[in-house]
């Protein structure tokens, strides 16, 4: 039984071959069965209702039927006027184009900028592989500052939230296990976290909700809002994602009413008809402090072994 | 001892230029050249302990990577200001000859090695350090290279190691690694000569406190013969999963000093007084089991180390070896055997624990049982070592402090660091740090206790 067969018998529909909700098959561009059709709860499901024993006569059952489904087609053609799609189908476009971004090499610089015009560096190489069949392996390694060079961080996705996290600090010549409970944390000291640089999150693990349209930088927006369902350092981000491109624009992080941090993603090049952002911005509200990041060189469909996401590669700086 | 040093430079050398040449592609390749100078001042805090001048060191590091072969060296050298007095036989590289190696200046390779990989299989030849077993300190299954003793404490682990000249072979093979490590030549500890500050308290220290203008000149060791049968070889077998582990062997010299006696002399030559404190480090082989695992439980990350030491040597109290009460001129002789065999297994759990962004609390609890009937110098039955540190990253890791207490609940003694970083610029850090020891003379940490100090550094990187 796939995900949608299973919210239908719980929804008491498996006779019924109508659609039950705002979605009722799983679409041909969903890659993973764990992109399944978001499903209203059973206290709404119609379905129910409409094959309900109620124990009314029969003029007025039809009435009370026909009320209901022009309540709901009228509910229905509210939100698809509104929006063509909702906030899942947007992040599931977001998220295709972090699938195809999977296999990548990419060189990039990070600038750190602190309140005060101090500026600090980073350079390093993001590795990442695609790995069926909903996983995908990366690599980053530093190339300085000198005190961080060879620096290593190994993420091994077993799916989009079951990840495997290791660090490799040369000085101590030992690869180390992390907790997946960094992964918000400050990645080595700048704006961006672990998690942005590892692979796409789990959709299952977040809300989403298009607030409205909007115009950003000449590039038509769905802004979405999304909450995450387990607790993050963010309540929630909006993200304003480019109709055309699928990729987010602008984001900002919130801390309950209050933006703590917000990115920025410019100069979009297409590099192998991937839309990649070569110049990022990401700027701590609260303190002040801001990191850009610029991407040197990109090259995706690299197709790389194995072997170069592993332990005895996170040691040798991925040579 | 020149035909050695003629060895070793000549293998220098043939590395560098083998890895050059070997592979056509090799000098096409990228090299990495990276650098770091420390300007180090010491202010130590107990009025009766030695003092220390300002210390400049450095570090080059050149890196050539090649598809298949790899050539890195690790140069490390400068002015020790906490040297006094040069060790007898004084030479600016240090050796694998002697124990007694306090020089300044000094250079040092610490590592000086050539890779070749090929497929599942790597192969390292030169001056190697390892890092087996998982504990950040004191890992008991880390046992291929002995430790520098000259700076002790103050010193981080790794820079306490000192590179061995190795044959090492990795297999990996999907979740398995397997790394056979062999060392063909003896390599021995070093130590601080008796009147220096990182010797510790010891009896022949607290007998020339009691003399004024006395040199204590302690002799060299005869070492172990250079033959292949007092080389020491290590297997390691390690699984990658969801919790990972490795089967640790050994079979060589014990890192940990001990001490045979000769006899104690006490010769009057003009004004001052010339002692040999009669005793010299020995060495014995020893044969160690050892496993070590790590996991991810929840929000920790968890440590295990276990590691089962055949025929250990340890020295009995320092009451039974014989020293007089009341020093006279002359030579006496010491009490002939003060070492016992002892079979020791060590255990404990370490854990690394996130307290909140860029705060990490590390720590581990060990603990090292001795069989047999125990009347040792240090060890008692049973003895604890808890440990753990407090890192925090302040200011986008502008700022980085670290607290570290260690606690020695037999001998009641600790050691307590702290200490903090301020990063300028990407080549440029400030940092201060303050250690403290407390507990009896006859302890891991109180035998330091005149040792407390702060530090000030700068650093440069490049």
């Amino acid at each position: 039984m796939n995900n949608l067969q299973m919210r239908n018998a719980e929804c008491g529909m498996r006779n019924y071959p109508l659609p039950c909700g705002e979605r009722t098959k799983v679409r041909g561009n969903a890659p993973h069965s764990k992109f399944r059709a978001p499903i209203i709860p059973n206290a709404a499901c119609p379905r129910m209702i409409l094959s309900g024993e109620l124990s009314t006569p029969n003029f007025a059952r039809w009435t009370l039927r026909l009320l209901l489904a022009t309540a709901i087609i009228s509910g229905t053609l509210q939100t698809t006027d509104a929006h063509a799609i909702n906030g899942r189908e947007v992040y599931e476009k977001v998220h295709e184009v972090s699938l195809k971004a999977l296999d990548h090499k990419i060189e990039m610089t990070m600038v750190l900028f602190d309140k005060g015009g101090g500026k600090r560096s980073r350079t390093l190489t993001s590795y990442s592989k695609k790995a069926d069949p909903e996983a995908y392996k990366a690599l980053a390694v530093f190339k300085s500052p000198p005190d961080l060079k060879n620096v290593g961080f190994l993420a091994h996705a077993h799916t989009f939230s079951d990840r495997d996290l290791w660090a490799y600090f040369p000085e101590y010549k030992r690869v180390r296990r992390i907790a997946t409970s960094s992964q918000d944390d400050s990645f080595f000291g700048s704006d961006l976290s672990y998690d942005d640089f590892t692979g796409p999150p789990n959709l299952d693990d977040f809300k989403f909700s298009i607030l409205k349209e909007e115009n950003l930088d000449g590039k038509q927006c769905y802004v979405v809002e999304v909450t995450p369902k387990t607790h993050r350092k963010y309540t929630k981000y909006i993200a304003w994602v480019a109709k055309d491109l699928w990729i987010q624009l602008k984001i900002d992080y919130y801390q309950d009413k209050e933006i703590y941090r917000s990115g920025a993603f410019k100069d979009i090049r297409m590099i192998d008809q991937i839309p990649t952002p070569f110049q990022s911005e990401m700027e701590n509200k609260k303190t002040r402090h801001r990191t850009e990041l610029t991407l040197e060189s990109v090259q995706y469909n690299t197709h790389f072994s194995d072997d170069l996401f592993t332990q005895r590669s996170l040691e040798r700086a991925g040579k | 001892m020149r035909n050695e040093k003629l060895t070793i430079s000549g293998l220098i050398i043939f590395l560098f230029f083998s890895a050059v040449n070997i592979s056509p592609s090799f000098a096409d390749e990228a090299l990495s050249v990276s650098g770091r100078l420390e300007l180090r001042g010491v202010e130590a805090l107990d009025r009766d302990s030695m003092k220390e001048d300002p210390s400049l060191t450095g570090r080059i590091k050149l890196d050539t990577t090649g598809p298949e072969w790899r050539f890195h060296s690790w140069l490390e050298g400068g002015w020790d200001g906490s040297v006094k007095r040069q060790a007898q036989d004084h030479s600016l590289f240090k050796n694998y000859d002697e124990v007694y190696q306090s020089n300044t200046p000094y250079l040092e390779f610490k590592e000086l090695y050539v890779t070749h990989s090929s497929g599942v299989l790597d192969l390292r030849a030169g001056i190697q350090r390892f890092a087996w077993g998982r504990f950040d300190e004191y890992p008991p299954n880390n046992l291929l290279n002995p430790w520098d003793y000259t700076q002790f404490l103050r010193k981080s682990l790794e820079d306490r190691k000192i590179g061995v000249p190795s044959l090492a072979a990795t297999v990996t093979k999907g979740e398995w690694t397997y790394e056979a490590v062999w060392v063909p030549v003896f390599v021995p500890y070093r130590l601080p000569l008796p009147d220096e500050r990182w010797a510790g308290t010891s009896a022949v220290s607290a007998l020339a406190q009691t003399i004024p203008d006395v040199e204590l000149t302690p002799k060299e060791p005869d070492l172990p013969a250079r033959t292949g049968k007092n080389g020491s070889v290590g297997l390691r077998v390690k699984r990658v999963g969801d919790i990972e582990w490795a089967l640790n062997l050994f079979h060589g010299y014990d890192p940990k000093p001990v001490f045979r006696t000769t006899a104690l002399s006490i010769i009057p030559q003009g004004v001052s007084i010339v002692i040999d404190p009669g005793y010299v480090p020995d060495f014995h082989k020893t044969s160690v089991v050892g496993l070590d695992a790590a996991a991810i439980k929840g929000d920790l990350s968890i440590r295990a180390e276990l590691a089962y030491s055949f025929n250990r040597y340890l020295n009995i109290r320092r009451e039974l070896w014989g020293y007089p009460t009341v020093p006279s001129p002359g030579i006496l002789p010491l009490n002939p055997i003060i070492e016992q065999k002892h079979d020791t297994l060590d255990y404990g759990m370490g854990a690394d624990y996130r307290l909140f962004e860029d705060g990490l609390l590390t720590f581990q609890a060990q603990q090292t049982l001795t069989f047999g009937d125990v009347d040792l110098l240090y060890e008692r039955k049973i003895e604890t070592i808890l440990w753990a540190n407090v890192k925090i990253g302040w200011m986008n890791q502008k700022i980085e402090t670290n607290v570290n207490v260690a606690y020695n609940p037999e001998h009641g003694d600790r050691m307590t660091k702290a200490n903090a970083w301020y990063v300028f610029s990407d080549a440029w850090k400030v940092g201060v740090s303050y250690v403290a020891f407390t507990g009896p003379p006859l302890s891991l940490f109180g035998r330091f206790s005149r040792n407390d100090q702060v530090e000030g550094e700068i650093v440069y990187s490049w």
